[in-house]
């Protein structure tokens, strides 16, 4: 063999095992979803084809538009809390003269690494109606607030929500503490120089510096958010109702409980479609151009 | 001066506050974990158990089989890593340092999927991984989360073989080492924190997965701790110390985990952030 051959042929060796598995098990199951969501399909027998019936029947059923309202809270909740309060924590994190920082920014990545079944469980016990720490704390606090936190209509989605936005703020936590960390100094000290206010300064500079990794977080929560799944299907199992459903919970249903799994399939391809969107529309809307310092 | 004191109050103010409200629930687990339903719900919600109720931990391991579930979470989360930094290393190496037309091209394919929500393709891949007879295996849920995690990896491999200098496999080819030879005693160790990294976020992945673990597995044999939990819940729900035993019992690894790597974490997170599309 030349040297030539053997380079095309160790080159064979180093990709050909990973982009072979990555198309069978990730890239030819999406295009199913896509093409098996344009059948009527029961995932044993063969599918047949009934075009766009599917989707019909998706914009016809109650439970898609009360999982499309609770993808969108669920997007809002996690965007607000782990992208506002995220930033507030990092700013205030990032002040040199700030000393235990190791020891914050450990505290706060602790529940990212739990297992989600293990956060709703307690959470669950957190929200629980008689002596939940939730209202238990309302009576401590003597406000008389007290709630069917899982169960009530206007209270389940939300206080789902947070249980995932609480889980996962160390995450965007880190990557905002981590992109303002790259922030060059003299930026700062010209802004001092000028007497630009603490709140000001990081309004001004520290904010739109960032714009490249707000757009990472925010995809990444709003997909996040659009996707939700795990924490209702242990909290409420997407109860009472149909109250705190979700794409993903329809799709779970329809294939995993029902055996319709091309009702199912279109359920997921909305997701996709969904979620593209709003990839589109953050890489359209924020960050557009590439920042440099 | 009082202004900045203020500030440095205001400051230390907000970011202990918020260690309570990340750490207590936490702490308030452990708590219940020792107390009965009454204590727990009505006679003392927030504080230290007044009796330390050792046996809802004796409990836990009579009425929940925790040795299986640990067994079989260790076996796929090792199976998971293992396959995940082989077939990932191998790859980013060849697109990172090696001369193709197509090395971009297909970088960007693999990494496509970090954003891709992996529910979506739950109920082909189910149906896949019946006709590859996978089910009832260990496979059937190591072989989705290895293709789930394999982009991630890349990522981290890609940006570590990058960074390091070109003339490294100038100078091994002119000792006449083969391909093989550099990449395995040469680039491997070279970028060995990327693989502690890899190794820990991928661990951490599949020890805590379970929407795929949930389609996946029916038999009890092979159920993974997460499974074992939620199947848990639904069998003694009511008794909720014993239940806050089996919960700190089976997040004590991972938080060790974290506490002994979180540098290595924070640093997979944040370079996998960066060298995006």
């Amino acid at each position: 063999m030349t040297s030539k051959q053997k380079y095309r042929v160790a080159l064979f060796v180093f990709t050909a095992p990973t982009l072979l598995f990555f198309s069978i098990m990730v890239v030819y199951p999406i295009l199913q979803t896509f093409q098996k969501s344009f059948f009527n399909w029961d995932g044993l027998t063969p599918a047949t084809f009934n075009g766009l019936d599917n989707f019909r029947r998706l914009f016809q059923d109650d439970d898609f538009w009360v999982s499309l309202k609770n993808g969108l809270i669920f997007a809002l909740v996690l965007v607000v809390y782990q992208l506002g309060l995220g930033t507030v924590l990092a700013i205030a994190l990032s002040n040199k003269k700030i000393f235990g920082r190791k020891f914050f920014k450990t505290t706060y990545f602790i529940p990212v690494v739990l297992s989600s079944v293990v956060v709703s469980q307690l959470f669950i016990a957190i929200y629980n109606t008689d002596g939940g720490l939730v209202n238990s704390l309302f009576t401590a606090l003597g406000i008389n607030y007290q709630q069917a936190w899982l169960s009530g209509e206007h209270s389940s989605i939300w206080a789902i929500a947070f249980t995932n936005a609480w889980q996962n703020l160390g995450v965007h936590l880190v990557l905002i503490y981590a992109a303002i960390k790259s922030i060059p100094e003299q930026l700062y000290e010209a802004a001092t120089i000028d007497g630009a206010s603490f709140w000001r300064t990081h309004w001004k500079i520290t904010i739109p510096l960032l714009g490249e990794t707000y757009k990472f977080c925010l995809i990444m929560a709003i997909t996040g958010g659009l996707n939700a799944f795990q924490n209702m299907f242990v909290m409420t199992n997407g109860g009472p109702g149909n109250i705190s459903y979700t794409f993903t919970f329809m799709m779970y249903k329809a294939a995993f409980r029902s055996g319709e799994y091309g009702y199912g399939s279109a359920a997921a391809a909305f997701l996709v479609i969904e979620c593209l969107l709003f990839t589109i529309l953050i890489n359209k809307f924020v960050a557009r151009e590439k920042i440099s310092y | 001066m009082l202004k900045r004191v203020m500030s440095r109050i205001s400051s230390y103010g907000s970011l202990l506050f918020f260690v309570l409200i990340s750490l207590y629930p936490l702490v308030w687990l452990l708590f219940y974990s020792f107390k009965n339903n009454e204590e727990i719900f009505s006679t003392n919600v927030f504080g230290v158990p007044h009796v330390w109720r050792f046996e809802n931990y004796v409990n836990a391991f009579d009425v929940f089989d925790l040795v299986l579930y640990f067994k079989n979470s260790f076996i796929v989360s090792i199976g998971t890593v293992a396959i995940t930094v082989f077939l990932s290393l191998m790859f980013s190496y060849a697109a990172a340092r090696m001369k193709w037309r197509f090395a971009d091209t297909a970088r960007i394919y693999m990494t496509a999927g970090m954003f891709i929500p992996m529910q979506i393709i739950l109920i082909p891949l189910l149906v896949l991984s019946r006709d590859l007879h996978l089910q009832d295996s260990y496979l059937a849920v190591i072989v989705p989360y290895v293709a789930f995690q394999l982009s991630f990896s890349t990522i981290i491999f890609y940006a570590f073989f990058r960074s390091l200098p070109f003339e490294i496999e100038e100078s091994a080819s002119i000792d006449g080492a083969s391909v093989y030879r550099t990449f395995f005693s040469i680039m491997v160790p070279l970028v060995k924190p990327a693989i502690a990294s890899v190794c820990i976020f991928v661990f951490l992945f599949a020890w805590n997965e379970f929407l795929v673990a949930l389609v996946m597995i029916s038999d009890n044999m092979l159920k993974t701790l997460p499974l074992g939990l939620l199947y848990f819940q639904t069998q003694f729900g009511s008794d909720w110390g014993t239940m806050g035993a089996v919960m700190v019992i089976s997040t004590i690894p991972t938080i060790i985990i974290y506490l002994l790597f979180s540098e290595q974490i924070e640093k997979a997170l944040t370079v996998s952030s960066a060298v995006k599309g």
